[in-house]
């Protein structure tokens, strides 16, 4: 009995200690890499333009995205970042290799996306990075764009507007419109020609002048207000907040405007009180615009 | 041929009445069953919160509208008042009763908090206190049994009826050409909804009482 009580308290005792040692051989001590050069992390900022297209089918892509690539880790060993471009947020991963005052980039996004690609750049005296992405799949409408970007940080700032300085056209929702050509313009002995002509659609001064994210919108401040104006100051609030946006519809008004930094593909939780209001108030008008304004009703 | 006239015009008038009574009664259709933020309702949610009793005004308007539509298109057919005499009187009396009661003071009301600012709400209330008051002349001109009085003024009070579907015609047409601002269309609908109506009818009742 005593033997026994031996055997299994010693076997205990060994089943006991061998599992300690597999649980340390299985974890091994990971050493903290030391991180460098972290003057480098942060957004780096600019247009993500196409070098290569596929230009026997209908382009779909615009030919400028505004994108964002942040650097957020930089060790001997590995790079860790992320890509944000219209309204797609990608991992990066990858390896820096250093040549005098420039270092050199291979970054990848993660593979199972269909849109994913990799980044090659190098960022020369730690101001200017410059470029190229290029796609994975080969048969991509746009397999590779360049870029040359410079540091910037995200602030969300409720006060910025979208600048007074140009037109605010929809270019990526024509209407088209048969005209025909009126009797003067008819040459003698020819017959009259129709010809199709885009109509695009203009947005109001008041996508300049209406701050949807500081002022609690009423219901008279846009009822003038076109469905195209009301899209555009409901999108300003996301873009203050650095949304990336996957229409092109949107990205069109947006790209081009310096304060703008796409950061993140969902900011819900970031929203105020007021922009939360304003978003419900100004889509119930979009929605009023859509379904009536050019038909019989009010 | 004059007779031939007459019938291909009172068919194409038919034929017009009918098509957009279709597209009123599905308008009027989004407001069933009642609710407090639906279709025109969207962008008058600052009225519906408000004003106490808009909703309510709001809503006898655009239910009696159609009745008031319908039974006032009947009162012009010759052949009803020859063979019917009593379906003319008695859909007559709803018509007359309906707007005094229901459509012009609820259109008065709605009309003080009309969209597109002071100009559309002269425009509103001045065509509420017309209908009231062309109604009720018409009324008691057919009391006092003159016939002539009677049927100049229910025509006028029609003419106002009827700008319920000029007005949004007039919307489509003006869209149409020339994509305005939304509440700057709405001041140019309001008065031509029912102005070129009236002017019709003056038209046509001066040349009657000239023959």
């Amino acid at each position: 009995m005593k033997k026994l009580f031996c055997l299994i308290l010693s076997v205990l005792l060994f089943s006991c200690n061998s599992k300690e040692k597999k649980t340390v051989k299985n974890t091994p001590v990971k050493v903290e890499e030391k991180e460098i050069m972290t003057e480098l992390y942060g957004s780096w900022v600019g247009d993500f333009i196409v070098q290569e297209r596929d230009t026997t089918r209908p382009e779909k892509e615009r030919y400028s995205n505004k994108i964002n690539i942040i650097i957020k880790k930089i060790t001997d060993s590995e790079v860790i970042g992320q890509s944000v471009v219209a309204g797609n947020n990608r991992p990066l991963a990858g390896t820096m290799t250093v040549n005098g005052s420039t270092a050199h980039f291979i970054l990848k996004e993660p593979g199972d996306d269909k849109n994913d690609g990799v980044f090659d750049f190098e960022i020369k005296n730690d101001t200017l990075l410059v470029g190229t992405w290029t796609a994975n799949n080969a048969k991509k409408e746009v397999t590779k764009r360049k870029f040359e970007l410079a540091k910037k940080e995200f602030q969300y700032d409720p006060n910025v507007m979208l600048p007074n300085d140009y037109d605010y056209i929809d270019y990526e929702n024509p209407k088209e419109e048969q005209i025909t050509q009126s009797e003067e313009e008819i040459e003698e002995g020819t017959e009259a020609e129709t010809y199709v002509e885009n109509l695009y659609r203009i947005a109001s001064e008041s996508i300049v002048t209406i701050n949807s994210s500081t002022k609690k919108l009423k219901e008279s401040d846009i009822k003038n207000l076109k469905k195209i104006d009301l899209e555009i100051l409901r999108n300003t609030i996301f873009a203050r907040h650095g949304f990336s946006f996957k229409t092109k519809t949107v990205r069109q008004f947006f790209d081009s405007v310096e304060w703008y930094i796409p950061v993140s593909t969902n900011v819900d939780d970031q929203l105020t009180a007021v922009e939360k209001e304003n978003i419900i108030l100004l889509k119930r008008f979009e929605k009023y615009a859509e379904d009536n304004y050019d038909s019989f009703g009010r | 041929m004059r007779k031939n006239l007459k019938l291909s015009l009172s068919l194409l008038w038919t034929i017009c009445f009918v098509y957009f009574f279709i597209l009123m009664l599905q308008l009027t259709w989004q407001y069933i069953p009642l609710q407090n933020d639906v279709a025109f309702l969207q962008i008058k949610q600052t009225e519906v919160n408000e004003i106490p009793l808009y909703i309510l005004f709001f809503y006898i308007h655009v239910y009696t509208a159609i009745f008031v539509l319908l039974t006032g298109f009947f009162q012009f057919s010759a052949y009803i008042l020859r063979k019917y005499p009593f379906i003319h009187r008695s859909t007559g009396k709803f018509y007359v009763v309906t707007i005094l009661f229901l459509s012009a003071p609820s259109g008065l009301f709605i009309g003080l908090f009309a969209n597109g600012g002071f100009y559309s709400k002269i425009s509103f209330v001045t065509l509420s206190v017309l209908w009231f008051y062309f109604t009720l002349k018409g009324f008691l001109f057919i009391k006092d049994k003159n016939i002539v009085q009677h049927k100049a003024f229910i025509l006028r009070s029609f003419a106002l009826t009827f700008s319920a579907i000029t007005l949004r015609f007039w919307k489509v047409i003006l869209v149409y050409l020339f994509q305005p601002s939304p509440m700057d269309l709405y001041q140019i609908i309001a008065w031509l909804g029912w102005i070129p109506n009236l002017l019709i009818v003056e038209y046509y009742l001066y040349n009657q009482s000239k023959k």
